[in-house]
């Protein structure tokens, strides 16, 4: 026998077509409705004018009449990256987080389970605080350094828990838990000896931001790690799903389970750097949107993930753009309004559907 | 009257005469210490005893008062980041000064070690002064929030340390330039709009030196109305409010790392349209004189002034 809530969790995850269409229509509208949120006052319509003015055909309609050049100005060259910017971080923080929540089999997994976040962190500080300095290509040393290391430290995580060609989750976690506490521990080194003038630009980025990614070039920066990460995550969805049944089961069903987890490892590391080089750390949404979507879609990862995608996209623009209008002019951190506003939702909807959630 | 009696008054008044004169002449001798009762900017009350000979300095503010009241030889421990009048790294390195490490939250330890018999904290260092009180060590806390605090704290460092004519004196002067700078500027037909980056996407809002310095020099602060003293601002916030004048902190601008120079800024996307890019006013000014609670502030106001009122103070 099946209880009410078994059958209305299963009838939910049969219609997880009709969700993903409602999702990314709520997407298409937030990504919109984003744009109108700024300092600058600029009617609705005229955003919508001056985007349509951007695409070529459309172009001959729209008369550019009495738009301000300043307003077409912050609409394209400033709002519409940091919106596109916010979408691209939020998706790779939440698709991550469903990625490291399959691979770990743990709900407590998110993007910065093994050491992604402290990484970027000793790399920005060590930026900020020393002075370090890369210079490729005009992408700042800070995005350069804090991506590397984000990097290293998952490579460098992985390679120290492995065991003979195997690598236990377990292992995984336990030495990303002490790499962590050990670059924290260089991290927490350098705010203590930083002068208080540079100590601003550290706390401001540990705090996460999306404010230093209002130019085009933060999106071509990391669009391509986050489309490619997200590809091969879906790509392995279906192993995601093998997985979750234990890796001697996996095994057995024929999953390469070291070659597949390794393969999923990277392309997280990879999302979640290029993510973290732009914007900082922004918590929560890693850890909760796939739970919450979860809750909405069922656990079949290959709808998961990419609906995670969709939702955690939302949620960060809805975040950001409350982030621009809260506190006058200036700004409030976006990680605290994440977190202020998705864990009250998470725990009503937890407490709600509690009998439908598996992981 | 007795004979002997007028011989006895006659030398009583004598002696009280030289003594009176011996008094008199032994008090202008000894130079009366006037450090007596002092209350810092903490409210905490303290009394000296005697002039203070050993003194540790726990932020670079105190380090900058303390030598230009003239205490400088009495200073035996200063921070890492003291870097002004002196450079005091080079002196650590030869023996000639102490350092007792990070302004923020030092360790009691290589303080007491030293032995003062006064230390000047910050708000910074306000962890370390409940243990260093209780170990019976006499520490004031320096804590100003404007500049009108900065000249009490001068005057209250001059007497603590035994130099309080020198520090009327500094006090005086640098009230005296503030206030004529203040005067010029007021005169002034215009009031320009000033951004001033504490580090990219950041500026310095209300209550803090740079805001007020900005005012004083006869500016308007563009983020005076946001909600935290070091706000994140946007882009397009800078954009909209269209400032005049545009000045940037040496300490990151130019830095090979953050790759951006001042001709980068112009570049920034949008920023075309903004007054200060188009006419070229765009500054860089030594952090250090605009944020530390010194005596230096006043030649940060003088800068300040030149880069707003160029037409009253001459080009910076």
């Amino acid at each position: 026998m099946k209880t009410d809530s078994e059958i209305a969790h299963l009838r939910r995850v049969s219609h997880w077509k009709l969700y993903l269409a409602v999702l990314l229509i709520v997407f298409g509208i937030v990504f919109v409705l984003s744009l109108n949120l700024g300092y600058a006052h600029i009617p609705f319509s005229d955003i919508l004018t001056i985007l349509a003015k951007q695409v070529p055909i459309l172009d001959n309609l729209v008369g550019s009449s009495n738009i301000l050049p300043k307003h077409e100005v912050i609409i394209v060259q400033i709002r519409l990256p940091r919106v596109i910017c916010g979408a691209l971080v939020g998706a790779a923080l939440a698709a991550a987080g469903v990625t490291y929540q399959g691979i770990f089999r743990n709900p407590m997994a998110d993007p910065y389970v093994i050491g992604a976040s402290t990484g970027a962190s000793l790399g920005a500080a060590l930026v900020i605080v020393l002075g370090v300095g890369v210079s490729l290509l005009g992408v700042n040393s800070l995005q350069i350094l804090a991506f590397v290391g984000s990097l290293i430290t998952v490579l460098l995580v992985y390679n120290i828990s492995r065991v003979g060609s195997r690598v236990p989750v377990t292992t995984l976690l336990l030495t990303g838990i002490a790499v962590s506490l050990f670059q924290n521990a260089i991290v927490t080194f350098l705010k203590v000896i930083a002068e208080e003038s540079l100590l601003h630009g550290l706390v401001f980025w540990i705090i996460g931001s999306l404010a230093p990614t209002e130019s085009w070039d933060k999106v071509w920066a990391i669009l391509p790690f986050i489309l490619i990460g997200t590809a091969v995550a879906y790509l392995y969805s279906r192993d995601l799903n093998i997985l979750a049944l234990g890796e001697d089961q996996a095994q057995h069903l024929g999953v390469e389970i070291e070659k597949v987890k390794t393969i999923l490892l990277v392309s997280g590391a990879l999302m979640t750097a290029a993510a973290v080089s732009i914007s900082g750390l922004i918590g929560f949404v890693g850890l909760i949107i796939p739970h919450l979507t979860r809750v909405l879609v069922g656990p079949d990862h290959r709808v998961l993930l990419p609906t995670s995608a969709i939702v955690g996209a939302s949620f960060l623009m809805i975040c950001d753009a409350l982030s621009r209008v809260v506190m006058g002019s200036g700004e409030a951190p976006v990680g605290v309004i994440t977190a202020l506003s998705g864990a009250p939702f998470f725990i009503y909807l937890l407490r709600r559907k509690r009998k439908g959630y598996t992981v | 009257m007795e004979k002997s009696v007028k011989y006895v008054l006659a030398t009583l008044i004598i002696v009280v005469l030289v003594v009176a004169v011996y008094a008199y002449i032994a008090h202008q001798g000894v130079d009366e210490f006037e450090g007596g009762d002092l209350v810092d900017d903490m409210g905490y009350s303290l009394t000296l005893t005697s002039p203070p000979e050993r003194i540790v300095s726990l932020a670079p503010s105190n380090t900058e008062i303390l030598f230009a009241v003239g205490a400088g030889d009495k200073v035996v421990g200063v921070t890492n980041f003291c870097n002004y009048p002196y450079d005091f790294a080079a002196w650590v390195e030869a023996g000639n000064m102490t350092s007792i490490g990070s302004f923020k939250n030092p360790s009691v330890e290589p303080i007491v070690v030293l032995d003062p018999d006064l230390v000047l904290a910050s708000k910074q260092s306000v962890d370390a002064v409940a243990s260093l009180r209780n170990l019976g060590v006499n520490v004031l806390v320096l804590d100003a929030k404007n500049i009108s605090g900065v000249l009490r704290d001068i005057l209250l460092i001059g007497r603590a340390a035994d130099r309080y004519s020198e520090a009327v004196a500094l006090e005086s002067d640098l009230r005296q330039k503030i206030d004529a700078i203040a005067n010029q500027a007021a005169d002034a037909t215009s009031t320009p709009k000033v951004y001033h980056e504490v580090y990219p996407s950041m500026s310095a809002g209300p209550e803090t030196f740079i805001d007020e310095l900005i005012t004083l020099a006869g500016g308007e602060n563009i983020f005076h109305d946001a909600s935290t003293r070091y706000p994140t601002v946007s882009s397009e916030a800078v954009i909209e409010k269209n400032p005049d004048i545009m000045v940037f902190p040496d300490k990151y601008m130019g830095r090979e790392q953050f790759s951006e120079t001042m001709e980068d800024v112009k570049n920034r996307p949008g920023w075309e349209l903004i007054s200060a890019v188009q006419t070229d006013a765009i500054y860089e000014i030594n952090s250090d004189i605009i944020s530390r609670a010194g005596p230096r502030l006043a030649d940060a106001l003088e800068t300040l002034a030149k880069m707003i009122h160029p037409e009253i103070f001459g080009q910076p």
